[in-house]
């Protein structure tokens, strides 16, 4: 490993250690443009991912900017069992990871997430006094009750076939039932947390108005996307979101900077060979940082 | 019928079936004896599904049945569609 290379390490998060790993921006980069932190998706997403976002990190730190790519507590390669990840230590380990940036004596970029670590980071930019610059949104997950009913279905999905599925089988709506009653639910080998499935699924990522000072870059990717990523239409999901934002944010603030990539979601398919890649997501990403920083 | 292409579609973006996708008809099985399919790709399944016809699957909807075959699900989803 060359002293520029990326490097492993692990921070004092608030439930225990976290283990990340830091790409230093290439020094023959035309300048320093800081650093930046990266948030994982959850569960399986994260495992699914985590080939594109060492890539991006790759193609960031290439351009300039150093990034620290986190596995968030229970997960990964750091401490804990997933049953003990709550969302308040996520949000801690995001803080750590910011706080040992500019403890290295670096400039703090902003934050970067992929699906629920997009809604964790642009929650941590909240409460971080003074805000981050810049937050770069990919495919975020925009309400939590829909997607903690997808993760759920994991669940009912791999009953399918089986002695179940007849009246007794069970339901997203049973399994709610049981977290609510505080027991914590397996699915798909992650042990469920009734604390951390609350506050998924109170997660409305419209009531999360960025702060004042940080400029947000949202990409989607999906294959309804159009070939020209400049200046797309966001989604209705996207759009709902953003129209709440811009109700709430100064008027003379800079709008929520929209980009669309064709590509497969790559976060959701199971991937038994090779992971799944969107390469052109890596480029919009980059351009739309450095536009997001000008 | 438009829903079975589009169905053949879904199938091959969600499964990374590539080209094996178009050789796919109304008979071909797949729950069960296409290995892509394991329950993490039924949920990407339903969920591309939902967004690309604008609806809801329901649990109880979540069948063995209704993943037998792609002309099975084709119908559960024109049935949806129609209701």
């Amino acid at each position: 490993m060359s002293p520029s290379g990326p490097r492993p390490l692990f921070l004092d998060g608030p439930a225990g250690p976290v283990f990340a790993i830091y790409h230093p921006p290439d020094p023959q980069a035309p300048h320093d443009a800081g650093d930046i932190v990266y948030v994982p998706p959850f569960a399986e997403e994260m495992n699914q991912s985590r080939r594109m976002a060492a890539l991006q990190a790759r193609h960031l730190a290439a351009a300039g900017t150093g990034v620290l790519l986190l596995d968030l507590f229970g997960t990964g390669d750091s401490g804990g069992d997933f049953a003990t990840a709550r969302w308040e230590t996520w949000l801690g380990d995001i803080a750590a990871a910011m706080d040992w940036i500019t403890a290295a004596g670096r400039p703090l970029a902003g934050l970067w997430g992929l699906r629920l670590g997009a809604a964790l980071a642009l929650e941590a930019a909240r409460t971080r006094a003074g805000g981050v610059p810049r937050l770069l949104l990919w495919q975020p997950v925009t309400r939590g009750r829909t997607f903690l009913t997808q993760f759920l279905r994991l669940r009912i999905a791999a009953a399918l076939g089986g002695e179940e599925d007849g009246a007794n089988r069970e339901s997203t709506e049973s399994l709610r039932r049981r977290l609510a009653a505080g027991e914590a639910i397996e699915v798909a080998g992650y042990s469920l947390a009734p604390a951390l499935a609350a506050a998924i699924e109170a997660l409305d990522l419209s009531a999360l108005v960025p702060p004042p000072g940080t400029r947000v870059g949202w990409i989607e990717i999906g294959a309804g996307a159009g070939a020209e990523p400049a200046q797309a239409a966001p989604s209705p999901a996207a759009a709902r979101v953003i129209a709440a934002w811009q109700e709430t944010r100064p008027e003379d603030h800079a709008p929520v900077a929209v980009r669309a990539v064709p590509g497969e979601p790559f976060w959701a398919i199971q991937s038994w060979l090779e992971p799944v890649l969107v390469p052109a997501l890596w480029p919009v990403s980059v351009d739309l940082w450095q536009e997001l920083g000008s | 019928m438009a829903t079975i292409e589009e169905i053949k579609m879904v199938l091959r973006d969600t499964l990374q079936l590539g080209d094996r996708a178009s050789t796919f008809d109304a008979s071909t099985p797949l729950f069960g004896s296409l290995p892509e399919l394991d329950s993490m790709a039924v949920v990407a399944l339903i969920t591309a599904i939902e967004e690309r016809f604008d609806l809801i699957v329901e649990d109880d909807e979540i069948t063995a049945e209704v993943f037998e075959t792609v002309g099975s699900l084709s119908d559960f989803v024109e049935r949806k569609l129609a209701s």
